[in-house]
């Protein structure tokens, strides 16, 4: 046998180690027209801006090597973060649209493995397309101006954020099933997108410059702000990358499987290392570390009250296939049970977050303001997703399904930052609308928090205390209705209106 | 090998499927008839994972569909009513694709992969776009899809749908050649001649209930209290049609074709003596039948053609 045939056999061989959705995508890619197109497009790109690059360099007036890369890596930004996520958006999409997604759903692949394989696909579509820019930056490299760590970094730091971006699409292309729903997502997400290669653009000078206020170049920088500022971005991508497969993966999954628990875990980390990254002040000065409790109140406070919108919402009866694999005999289990569907296990996770987060700025020696305010920021998370949900189950049990939980949770939000000037001008008729932050506005969230100093100031506690006890009441109450349906999974409902063996609430078709 | 006890499944308060039970045997093909709507492709789908009961229970080789799924998927091939084929991809990497998904590694993929090709027949085809290929071959290649991982359970929908009547025929020896293999078959059809030369059984279903389950003929017997019978007589019919009426058991006489047609309420011993008394008579019979009902028949007499 010759040895091309021998060594193509080799690789069909080592292709067994990958995954299944690669190698046909690969395969398929090679023929794309699309990819063909783009990738011809880099090649000339790259090639245009090298010339001028050399011309430049050429009329001895400097070097080049500098606004080349700038200009390659605009092209590569392009590519990376509109283009070839645009084709994740579609890959996945395309699945479900040609129905084709089902026929790998009866496969030995799951969800996960799915969502992986057009993600791991991206990567390499987009390490191609790098590869092919490769020359052209290694010659900007050569016109100099620009130092090899800040090349390498840069190139990194992109091609990670374009991964990234994939996963986003990959997970907004699993949302909806009806086309108009899907371009309107798509619309949003290219809105994102903006703000992501406008992001990575100032990472970019960030990088040049050697950070904020260094004056120097990446490589040579003096100060460890712009590693830290590199890290933290790095470690939130990859946390946040993860959930949207996560996310993906959910939406994928059938309603009677355990779609919980990565996402729970995923999330979970997600938030340790928003605590984690604040609590690297921990040996700083007291500027720093009040600094950094503020950052861990905002950051936290977002992504704590984006977790329980989902997660307290969800329904309190597990399917009796997540029930049967929820059966474990491991002496660990209590300290699982918060990362398992139902049973109000939501509302013990989003507790626990807090508990971490008041830790960490206890941690951090927060003083007796910060604490209040932080105390605030859970009340008013408590209140605004437990309130409603309680009390939705507890008046209407038949129609509490999470999608109407959610929706009252985001009515009662939205309620909470527009009804108070709302009915101050229909029933005061002030002759001056003014909308500058006063009592009125305590029932608004953002404000109130945004305010803090001023509620400390006028000693305006009553509201926050009253609706932060009322959330951890209901939260409580959440839990405890949970914990009474915890014990058996979900049982057959003669008139199909309620939880289901199948699925707890309402049953949905696959795709 | 196949066991669906009370499945129900309900869309926006409509019952698809409303507790469905049957069984089928290892080896045996099974054909699922209904009018549009009944419950057919539900029911295949729960059986596939697809979808999920709201109450009720499947078990294929023993595991539950609801609670192994993917020990389910392991043993059950499902082809749906639509090909399912990608773009820019060739048969050979279209059938090993969904070997590698199945798990299948090196020379048991690469084995499977050409065994298929043999099998459905498709050789010529093998680096043939997918999408390329007419209806027919598409199906082919589907049923290839889903053999690929050896299942002993064949979930088929509607699989002759877009079949010409050659392809038809080679569809069935392949169906029957499964069976003849150990396989269990479950297929849907509207072409209701092509299961009846298929099907060990059939299993009718209307508006997701579940009508009437066994062989053409004994559901047939089961559900009709009288048989049809057709005589023809050597030149005219006179007083015949008369001598018939008055028979016991013999009702709505009528000529059709030069031969006289009539239900009979009597049973094989009542036959024979209802053709002695017409012999008797002096009768000149040429011929005396049974009228032999086939699927269409059945599914006529046992379906009112509604759907949900």
């Amino acid at each position: 046998m010759s040895r091309p045939r021998d060594f193509l056999g080799w690789l069909e061989n080592r292709s067994d180690s990958l995954s299944p959705i690669v190698v046909k995508e690969v395969r398929q890619l090679v023929r794309a027209r699309e990819f063909m197109y783009s990738f011809g497009a880099s090649l000339v790109a790259g090639l245009m801006v090298a010339s001028f690059g050399a011309g430049d360099a050429l009329t001895g007036k400097g070097t080049s090597g500098s606004w080349t890369f700038a200009a390659l890596m605009g092209c590569l930004a392009f590519l990376g973060l509109a283009v070839v996520p645009l084709g994740a958006f579609s890959a996945l999409r395309n699945e479900r649209m040609e129905q084709t997604l089902e026929l790998i759903t009866l496969t030995a692949l799951s969800p996960r493995r799915v969502v992986i394989g057009k993600l791991l696909t991206q990567g390499v579509k987009l390490a191609t397309l790098f590869a092919a820019m490769a020359p052209f930056i290694a010659m900007s490299f050569v016109l100099g101006g620009i130092d090899f760590v800040t090349i390498l970094v840069s190139i990194l730091v992109l091609f990670l954020w374009s991964v990234w971006a994939c996963a986003l699409c990959l997970c907004l292309s699993t949302l909806f099933k009806a086309r108009a729903m899907s371009v309107l997502v798509f619309g949003a997400g290219g809105v994102v997108l903006f703000v992501i290669l406008s992001m990575a653009g100032n990472l970019f000078m960030l990088a040049r410059r050697g950070g904020v206020s260094g004056p120097v170049v990446f490589g040579a920088a003096t100060g460890s702000g712009s590693w830290m500022t590199l890290a933290i971005a790095t470690s939130f991508c990859l946390a946040s990358m993860a959930n949207l497969v996560f996310l993906a993966e959910n939406r994928l999954s059938l309603p009677s499987e355990n779609r919980v628990t990565p996402l729970r875990t995923g999330f979970l980390v997600q938030f340790l290392l928003i605590a984690a990254w604040t609590l690297t002040s921990i040996n700083g000065p007291a500027a720093d570390r009040s600094g950094a409790v503020t950052a861990l109140g905002i950051f936290g406070g977002l992504h704590l009250g984006m977790v329980a919108i989902f997660t307290v919402t969800e329904d309190l009866v597990v399917s009796r296939r997540a029930f049967l694999h929820m059966k474990s005999t491991s002496r660990w289990r209590w300290l699982l049970a918060m990362f398992r569907p139902g049973g109000g296990r939501g509302a013990v996770y989003v507790l626990a977050q807090m508990a971490v987060l008041l830790f960490a700025a206890w941690m951090l020696g927060a003083d007796r303001f910060k604490v209040r305010w932080l105390v605030a920021v859970c009340g008013y998370v408590c209140f605004f997703t437990g309130a409603p949900v309680f009390f939705f189950r507890l008046l209407r049990p038949a129609r509490a399904a999470s999608l109407q939980l959610r929706v009252a949770v985001m009515a009662l939000v939205l309620a909470s930052v527009l009804l108070p000037d709302i009915l101050y001008y229909l029933l005061w008729r002030p002759d001056v609308f003014d909308l500058k932050y006063s009592a009125r506005h305590l029932l608004n969230p953002f404000r109130t928090l945004a305010n803090w100093p001023l509620v400390e100031t006028r000693a305006w506690f009553s509201v926050p205390v009253a609706l932060g006890l009322t959330g951890l009441l209901a939260y409580l109450g959440v839990i405890f209705t949970g914990m009474g349906m915890a014990g058996q999974p979900a049982t057959i409902d003669p008139d199909g209106s309620g939880a289901t063996a199948g699925e707890p609430g309402s049953a949905h078709v696959l795709y | 090998m196949l066991e669906l006890e009370g499945l129900v499944r309900h869309f926006d308060g409509v019952r698809a499927v409303d507790g469905v039970s049957f069984s089928v045997e290892r080896g045996k093909v099974l054909g699922f008839i209904g009018p549009n709507g009944a419950g057919k492709t539900t029911t295949m789908r729960i059986l596939a994972t697809l979808d999920t009961p709201q109450s009720g229970d499947a078990r294929i080789g023993g595991y539950s569909v609801v609670d192994d799924p993917e020990k389910v998927r392991r043993i059950t091939g499902f082809m749906p009513d639509y090909a399912g084929v990608y773009v820019n991809t060739t048969v050979t990497e279209y059938l090993d694709f969904f070997a590698r998904a199945h798990d299948l590694r090196g020379e048991a993929r690469r084995k499977a992969v050409s065994n298929i090709i043999e099998f459905m027949g498709i050789g010529d085809l093998r680096d043939r776009n997918v999408e390329s290929l007419s209806k027919g071959l598409k199906q082919r290649v589907a049923l290839g899809r889903a053999l690929i991982h050896d299942p002993q359970m064949l979930i088929l929908d509607e699989p002759a749908a877009n079949l010409d009547p050659r392809a038809r025929i080679e569809f069935r020896t392949l169906i029957r050649e499964l069976a003849a293999d150990g396989k269990t078959v479950l297929l849907s059809s509207h072409i209701l001649t092509e299961l009846s030369e298929i099907c060990d059984s059939v299993t009718v279903i209307e508006k997701g209930h579940i009508l009437a389950t066994g062989t053409v003929q004994d559901i047939l017997e089961g559900i009709r209290s009288r048989r049809i019978l057709s005589v023809r007589l050597a030149g005219q019919n006179d007083g015949a049609e008369r001598f018939l009426l008055e028979q016991p058991g013999v009702l709505n006489v009528h000529e059709a074709g030069g031969h006289l047609q009539f239900e009979f309420g009597g049973g094989d011993d009542d036959q024979v003596d209802l053709i002695r008394r017409l012999l008797a008579a002096g009768f000149p019979v040429l011929e005396f039948s049974a009228h032999s009902a086939g699927l269409e028949d059945l599914f006529i007499e046992i379906t009112e053609g509604q759907v949900q």
